[in-house]
């Protein structure tokens, strides 16, 4: 039995959930976090989505049936939970998802925790521009360095369009910045 | 069809069910991976010294919290009644107007009116949590298989709807190189 299956049985036997959560807690949080912190880009938002994920993953554990691996189903619950989250505040904000976006890269010139320089804020801005797709993923191929695989499970897409995916994303970029400069 | 114009190539068995995945395999081979030399190797941002340590202490809290959230409700039972009585009162009141006015239905409101509604009054909740409160036995698959939806609705939805024709998988069609 591989350590994934044995993890998830010990999360559903309430004798082991406990010490099973931690351990799924402590391997995930830091990839899940840089997922979830590039769609919503504030440190606080991404904590906030980061465990309103585990928390679901905690209550929804009996429902994981095996069908998927275990870290693309985490990563798919990540991902909706930061997509629904910009949703509601753009609801909330009573602006289009364009318009949120503008507003969040306005708001990372003065974040204390973005540290990036101009090529950086200038990405973020060719990133905004993305159909929502397309973004994520540029981000898990590009920065999380996930094999197109591995992104299939999460997104449940076939390997071939995020091929395609991720050679309009780096092209519609590199546009996006020959064209700023 | 004339039979003189009858096709008569053919192809090998599955040839269009993998072409797209023989298409990208090739682009692929031949483009390679995209350069992205031009990209920064960091995206900027950070987080707070010791974040990830907390990350699960805090999880663990709101678990806690969120178990111990649950009040009782002997408590408020003075309110309840109180409140189950106005209750009464609105809903014998309310029945007595709707017999002196015509029945309305959940078809008497325009499609326009309940997607107004959910426009301005969401619910929040995700997928995940519809998925979870959605009773499937009244649902039959065949209320998807036996209802045959009119192509101009479907192709008025895709052009309300689709903003990027990649939605839908024909990303082929897009590639310009």
């Amino acid at each position: 039995m591989s350590t994934e299956e044995t993890l998830v049985l010990e999360l559903k036997n309430k004798a082991t959930q406990a010490r099973a959560f931690e351990v799924l807690v402590n391997t995930y949080k830091e990839r899940l976090y840089w997922h979830i912190r590039r769609i919503v880009m504030n440190h606080d938002d991404a904590d906030d989505v980061l465990q309103n994920t585990f928390i679901k993953i905690f209550r929804s554990i009996d429902g994981f049936k095996g069908e998927s691996k275990l870290y693309s189903w985490i990563y798919r619950i990540g991902t909706n939970e930061a997509l629904t989250f910009l949703k509601q505040k753009s609801r909330k904000l009573g602006v289009s998802n364009e318009e949120l976006q503008e507003t969040m890269i306005e708001n990372l010139q003065s974040d204390v925790y973005f540290e990036g320089e101009e090529i950086q804020l200038k990405l973020q801005k060719a990133l905004a521009k993305l159909p929502e797709k397309q973004k994520l993923v540029f981000n898990m191929k590009y920065f999380q360095e996930m094999k197109y695989e591995e992104i299939s499970d999460v997104l449940e897409t076939s390997v071939g369009g995020l091929k395609a995916s991720y050679h309009l994303a780096v092209k519609k970029i590199e546009s996006y910045l020959t064209d700023a400069d | 069809m004339n039979k003189d114009h009858e096709n008569k190539f053919k192809t090998p068995e599955g040839y269009f069910e993998s072409f797209n995945e023989r298409l990208f395999a090739r682009l692929e081979s031949e483009e390679g991976e995209p350069n992205t030399d031009f990209l920064p190797e960091t995206d900027g941002f950070s987080i707070p010294k010791g974040y990830l340590e907390r990350v699960y202490p805090e999880v663990q809290s709101k678990l806690e919290n969120g178990n111990n959230k649950v009040v009782s409700l002997n408590r408020y039972s003075t309110f309840y009644y109180a409140a189950a009585a106005i209750a009464v009162l609105f809903a014998l009141a309310l029945g007595w107007n709707w017999n002196q006015s015509p029945d309305l239905s959940f078809e008497d409101l325009a499609s326009a009116d309940i997607e107004t509604y959910f426009e301005h009054n969401a619910f929040g909740l995700s997928s995940y949590e519809i998925a979870e409160t959605v009773n499937l036995d009244d649902i039959s698959i065949t209320d998807i298989t036996e209802k045959s939806l009119q192509e101009e609705s479907i192709l008025e939805y895709l052009d309300e709807n689709v903003e990027d024709l990649e939605d839908l998988d024909l990303n082929y069609e897009e590639l310009d190189y």
